[in-house]
């Protein structure tokens, strides 16, 4: 070998060293990926629900007898008629509800029968200038008895008592007006709507119920779903190596009952008990499919990872039944 | 660029894939590492060499065609490193011991000048090509042989599944990515090995023919003055 040629060794060596320590060194890899934002989801399957459905955990205890307030927040009691006591000199306003009350009972619309037309009139006349002024007390209450004198005599006694009711009423009514309304403090909505008596039936004692899990020593709904995806989780490389027989029969489910030992063995072979998804297409394939599923479930047997509590328990899985079907 | 050693099986790391790999594996790649190393080698030193070489006879013969007396130019030429040079001197001693006796045959020295000066070319042309037929055959046998190494891979990565029971691409992915590895570094060796000896076969037929043009010429001078001597 002559001197070019180990020359050219030296350097064709180089050359390689550098292009393998380049690729090596991540020349040729892509920069990170980007990491997808959205925030992942816990999935899980679920194949089966049960018939029957457990409560979580029910507490025996009553919530607090607290009765719910109502209104806005109440000021301090106290001052509330102080306040208040201004508020009535407007409130002249509300005086005007008694005056009707009485106004009604002298002038009763069946009554003034033998002349309608003066009898009503002159009622709302003295009825507007009653409202406004204190003052004018006398003046409204005169006219009103006059003109229902003279146009029915035969009924002036009645409609004299009720002028005469009238007349107290607009004098309380005035009085009122200069000083504290007891209608007026008293109409304020404090507290709750609730009754006096809502507190009854309940005590404040501690109840005598210690119960703390679900009563029931049953396995529910979502453990048996829970239970059936564990185990079908685990016989799924089983399933994978089970060869479809023919078109149509991953259409085909077949219930199977399962009878496991306590540490998820197998304490007999596997049994189907049913099918669905039958039809004309793949019924010459049921046995075929019978026998993969029993040859699934026997292939990958020993099912870990069950939960030791809801084994001989009411629907436990110490004798379980579900569906399986090939996949694909 | 990255400066950390990249060890996992998702980027391309050669030496990643290279440590990951079965033994098997692992000696095919570096018998196609050396095959690849090798080639570029013969590249590099050919190429230098056959360049200079045509220079070097370009030069010889146009000084050869200058020249007066051909003693004294075999006098001070004969002993270069060179072909024609070579094929220059082997004519020259059969011309001389052809012409050493009384009587001369003129037939039989024109055949024994032809064949001399003949066998001196295909000797430099055999000299000259001594390296082509390596890259011929790492250029025709670099891809099978980095194809053995990917089938063994994936036989190996397909017993891998067998053994684990599980499908998923997470098992399989890694070992045929590094069994496809083996292909990749023989087709990186073959494809250099290949255009390189087209390229070089080319170049030593341009050398064989100038030495033969050479050689004719340097016959047909020595049987004018083979005819002239009488």
């Amino acid at each position: 070998m002559e001197r070019g040629e180990k020359l050219a060794i030296g350097i064709a060596v180089a050359g390689h060293a550098v292009l393998f320590a380049l690729l090596s060194l991540g020349f040729l890899a892509s920069p990170e990926p980007l990491k997808p934002s959205v925030p992942p989801v816990e999935v899980s399957l679920v194949e089966d629900i049960a018939l029957e459905q457990t409560s979580p955990a029910p507490t025996a205890e009553a919530a607090p007898s607290i009765a719910p307030e109502q209104g806005p927040p109440e000021d301090a009691a106290p001052p509330a008629p102080a306040e208040y006591a201004p508020a009535p000199e407007p409130a002249p306003a509300p005086v005007p509800a008694p005056a009707p009350k009485v106004a009604p009972a002298p002038a009763p619309q069946p009554r003034p029968k033998p002349a309608p037309a003066p009898v009503p009139v002159p009622k709302p006349k003295p009825a507007p200038p009653r409202p406004t002024p204190a003052a004018e007390k006398a003046a409204p209450a005169k006219p009103a008895p006059a003109k229902p004198a003279a146009a029915t005599p035969a009924k002036a006694a009645p409609a004299k008592t009720a002028t005469a009711a009238a007349k107290p009423a607009a004098k309380s009514a005035a009085a009122k007006g200069s000083g504290a309304s007891p209608t007026a403090t008293a109409a304020r909505p404090r507290g709750s709507r609730l009754g006096d008596d809502f507190l009854k039936g309940l005590s404040d004692r501690p109840s005598p119920s210690k119960a703390e899990a679900a009563p029931a020593a049953k396995m529910g709904a979502q453990a048996a779903a829970n239970i059936g995806s564990a185990i079908l989780r685990q016989v799924q490389p089983c399933a994978n190596r089970q060869v479809n027989p023919g078109p149509g029969a991953e259409r085909i489910r077949v219930a199977i009952n399962l009878r496991l030992n306590r540490d998820g063995t197998l304490a007999g072979k596997p049994r189907v008990v049913g099918h669905t998804g039958v039809d004309d297409e793949n019924q010459r394939y049921v046995d075929r499919v019978d026998d993969l599923a029993i040859a699934t479930f026997t292939g990958c047997s020993p099912l870990r990872g069950l939960p030791d509590e809801l084994y001989d328990v009411q629907n436990g899985w110490s004798n379980f039944t579900l569906r399986y079907k090939l996949p694909g | 660029m990255n400066p950390v050693l990249n060890m996992d099986a998702a980027t391309l790391s050669p030496i990643a894939l290279f440590l990951q790999a079965d033994w098997v594996v692992k000696s095919v790649m570096a018998g196609l590492l050396l095959a690849s190393i090798w080639t570029w080698a013969i590249i590099i030193a050919f190429s230098g060499r056959l360049r200079r070489t045509r220079a070097e006879m370009g030069r010889f013969e146009r000084d050869f065609w200058k020249a007066e007396d051909i003693d004294a130019f075999h006098k001070a030429e004969s002993n270069r490193d060179l072909p024609s040079a070579r094929v220059f001197s082997a004519g020259v001693q059969e011309w001389r011991r052809s012409t050493a006796s009384g009587t001369v045959d003129k037939g039989g020295t024109r055949e024994r000048l032809a064949t001399s000066m003949g066998a001196a070319v295909a000797l430099e042309i055999d000299k000259l090509s001594d390296r082509l037929n390596i890259l011929a055959t790492i250029g025709s046998v670099a891809p099978f042989v980095g194809l053995f190494g990917t089938v063994w891979g994936i036989m190996r990565s397909f017993t891998s599944i067998a053994s684990a029971q599980n499908s998923s691409l997470a098992v399989v992915a890694p070992g045929i990515a590094e069994a496809l590895f083996a292909t990749a570094i023989g087709l990186f060796a073959a494809i250099p090995a290949v255009i390189a000896y087209n390229r070089f076969s080319h170049g030593v037929n341009k050398v064989e023919a100038g030495l033969n043009r050479f050689a004719d010429g340097f016959h047909t001078t020595l049987s004018r003055q083979l005819d002239a001597a009488r």
